[in-house]
């Protein structure tokens, strides 16, 4: 009997099958591979974009790296390009001037990224515990400085740091406080104010976002197990949220050792300090379109973008261990 | 699917024929278009808006030659499309306005040799021009001139230190010793701006390059360029200076304005945004020459310009030295620049003599003199401007590097005459890495 039924069974399923297949016009995809394929198509437009905005840039720098452009004589006349292979990454990796850009940029990183870390999460944190209402209007408004673009955003600070026209310094007389934001010792604090100021709102968002599929059962219970606010939220949210959190963090590492808009324009008002060479950037658009040697260029930003992936997979491995 | 198949073929044949479309040309500016006696048409490129009045009323005057402007966003937008348009040698103008030194053009292999067409019509131009736009004893630029420098003074803050306005870089020192105790500064230095180092050094007849035969020599360290840092040097080490930054500009006109800066190098189209900008100290500005070196009598005023160029790859060399030459010293031409906002022309700094454009452009509220008066000191300074200063062919690299080493020179890490040899050693490592030929001078 059984024996009649699986063969039953078979022949439905082989029929069931041919079905699917005719329907699906293909002899030999499978109605649900059919089904997958259409599901994958709506990523098409992403990896286009992603491989002539990403992949295809990065095959050029890799081509154009290794390569040098030498002139002769006076130099008047154009100059020969001829194929170096990996020298100019041999003189990258030997540059003294460009790791140590990349040892201010990390220090720089050290401290303000737990810094944006914390000031994000206690932000999502208080937005979480007000009404549904009141987190919208503190939402929108935090988010506002990510909206700006930086370039406008350190022209702004620049203005409010001003030590002649700025808004600060009248209340820093008042104080006898004497602050001066474009001082050499003070440009690391003054750009970092800036930044924490510029990102903390998209981070907000995103941990708050977590904040939100954190079970509300399990704050009800831990209040009548007599838990306090601060309990629910260091013992109960913030380790719900530890992924999103190692996930801005990443963001904020790639985001602070590429560090560039900021520098360049405080370089004006303290250009003691901040050099043409002052963060890995700045050292590649200076030899990009200044030095005008864009074959270095190209191998700098490869190294600095191995630099970047080494230092995120450390921390997303580092984070991941902590977590588990 | 098959629906699917055929639209993705569809835009897929749209875009390629799109990108076949935006590849074809249209015809190069660089051929000389037309038949024989039919006008020929180059394309001229620049970011000043008022030059399409200047095309206007050239293509009006005459049919032998019929520009096309080129108007472009900016100084960085012309950089960038100059040099992609130079990368595809397909429709290269015949006149680009210059934003890079002359040497850096050649290097790049942009400037073409116009010196046969230059030479007829050299007296049109005044000397300053001509040096600018000269390389050895050929002509690579047009002489588009450059503004020379003068000082205003602020006459009322002189006046309570009981001092007159400094007529030489010494006395400039004693003037600003003298205003000390007051708190007030004798000069503003900008940490980002070492143009006022290259003004004196080019004033004291220091050549920073050279041609020697095949190879560029390179000289930071010669007396004369010593003499210029030397006088930076006092004024910093005995603070007799101001530190106020250009990009902070309200900070900056703010502080002019207050009476405790007493002397401000300038050009003249800087004179509207002063009077703009400045409220307590209108008419109390004086405009008088710029300081000379003691003993040096004649050494004449700074200002360097950027000349523009014919590109190689224009075919009619002649149509653009015949329009730059309407455009730059006939009056007509001069006279199509004037602006409908302010109603003033641009000092023509390509001519021999521009006295009588220099006194309509002095705003009203500003000084102490007359217009008049103010118009003789700038039109003196156009007569005496010296024009060329060579920065030979990697100036995009070392200027940044120079940038460094003022700001660290300013702020008393490092001495002025330290900054130039680091410079100088900068600029010796990247001719090297280039491939090109130099020696440091003895």
């Amino acid at each position: 009997m059984s024996s009649v039924t699986d063969v039953r069974e078979h022949e439905l399923d082989l029929a069931s099958k041919r079905v699917r297949r005719e329907r699906s016009g293909s002899p030999r995809l499978s109605w649900r591979t059919v089904q997958r394929l259409k599901g994958a198509s709506f990523t098409w437009p992403f990896f286009a974009g992603f491989a002539l905005f990403t992949l295809v840039p990065v095959v050029m720098a890799l081509g154009q790296s290794l390569f040098t452009t030498k002139s002769s004589g006076l130099g008047f006349g154009g100059a020969q390009v001829t194929f170096s292979g990996f020298d100019n990454f041999a003189r990258g990796l030997a540059d003294g001037v460009f790791w140590e850009s990349m040892l201010r940029a990390g220090s720089y990183a050290v401290v303000v990224v737990p810094l944006t870390q914390i000031v994000s999460l206690m932000l999502a944190l208080l937005v979480d515990a007000v009404t549904r209402r009141v987190a919208g209007r503190f939402r929108l408004s935090l988010l506002v400085p990510y909206m700006i673009p930086g370039i406008v955003a350190t022209m702004i600070w620049i203005y409010l740091y001003s030590p002649t026209v700025g808004p600060f310094q009248s209340l820093f007389e008042l104080l006898h406080l004497d602050i001066n934001f474009f001082a050499g010792s003070m440009i690391w604090v003054s750009i970092g104010n800036l930044h924490i100021w510029g990102t903390i709102g998209f981070n907000m968002l995103i941990l708050n976002g977590a904040l939100q599929s954190v079970p509300r059962e399990l704050f009800d219970a831990a209040r009548v197990d007599g838990a306090s606010e601060l309990r629910i939220a260091l013992s109960i949210k913030v380790p719900f949220v530890r992924t999103s959190l190692v996930l801005t963090g990443l963001l904020a590492i790639i985001g602070t050792l590429q560090i560039f808009a900021e520098p360049v324009l405080f370089r004006s008002v303290s250009p003691e300090t901040i050099t043409k060479d002052f963060t890995p950037a700045m050292v590649i658009y200076n030899q990009a379109f200044q030095v005008g040697n864009l074959n270095y260029a190209a191998a700098l930003s490869i190294i600095l973008a191995g630099v970047v992936g080494i230092a995120s997979a450390v921390i997303y491995r580092f984070t991941n261990k902590v977590g588990s | 699917m098959r629906s699917g198949n055929r639209r993705a073929l569809a835009l897929t044949a749209g875009l390629t024929a799109a990108a076949l479309l935006s590849g074809c040309s249209t015809g190069t500016a660089t051929e000389p278009q037309g038949k024989p006696g039919e006008p020929v048409t180059i394309d001229v490129w620049g970011w000043d808006p008022v030059q399409k009045q200047v095309v206007d009323a050239f293509n009006m005057s005459q049919d032998q030659v019929k520009v096309k402007y080129v108007q472009q966003a900016d100084n960085v937008a012309m950089q960038t499309n100059f040099r992609n348009v130079m990368e595809s040698k397909k429709d290269v103008p015949c006149l680009a306005q210059g934003f890079a030194p002359l040497a850096t053009s050649l290097v790049n292999g942009w400037a073409q040799d116009i010196t046969a067409y230059v030479k007829p019509i050299e007296d049109k131009f005044g000397a300053g021009a001509l040096s600018a736009a000269k390389l050895g004893d050929k002509y690579y630029g047009i002489p588009t001139g450059a503004s020379a420098k003068f000082m205003v003074v602020n006459s009322k803050t002189l006046k309570a230190a009981g001092v007159e306005a400094p007529k030489t870089w010494e006395e400039l020192i004693k003037t600003g010793k003298a205003l000390a105790p007051s708190g007030t500064k004798v000069i503003n230095l900008a940490g980002e701006d070492p143009s006022v180092l290259l003004d004196l050094a080019q004033q004291a007849k220091a050549e920073w390059f050279k041609i020697d035969g095949d190879k560029w020599v390179v000289n930071l360290h010669s007396p004369e360029t010593l003499k210029a840092a030397d006088v930076f040097q006092q004024i910093v080490d005995n603070g007799l200076n101001s530190t106020q930054t250009y990009k902070d500009r309200p900070a900056l006109y703010s502080y002019f304005d207050s009476g405790k800066l007493a002397t401000l190098p300038t050009q003249w189209w800087s004179l509207p945004g002063l009077q703009t900008n400045f409220k307590t100290s209108l008419g109390d500005w004086q405009a008088v020459p710029i300081p000379q070196f003691e003993g040096g009598a004649g050494q004449g005023a700074p200002g360097r310009a950027t000349a523009s160029i014919v590109p190689v790859g224009c075919k009619t060399p002649d149509a653009a030295v015949k329009f730059v030459t309407f455009a730059l010293t006939d009056p007509k031409g001069i006279e199509a620049s004037r602006t409908k906002d302010t109603g003033t022309v641009a000092v023509p700094a390509a001519l021999k003599d521009v006295s009588q454009y220099t006194e309509a452009v002095v705003p009203t509220k500003l000084f102490a003199q007359s217009p008049k008066e103010v118009g003789k000191v700038i039109a003196d300074a156009q007569a005496n401007v010296i024009g060329g200063f060579e920065q030979g062919p990697d100036y995009d690299s070392w200027f940044p590097q120079l940038q460094d080493q003022w700001g660290k020179a300013v702020a008393k890490q490092i001495t002025f005459k330290q900054a130039l040899v680091n410079v100088e050693a900068y600029i010796a490592d990247d001719l090297k890495s280039k491939g090109i030929a130099y020696t440091i001078a003895k």
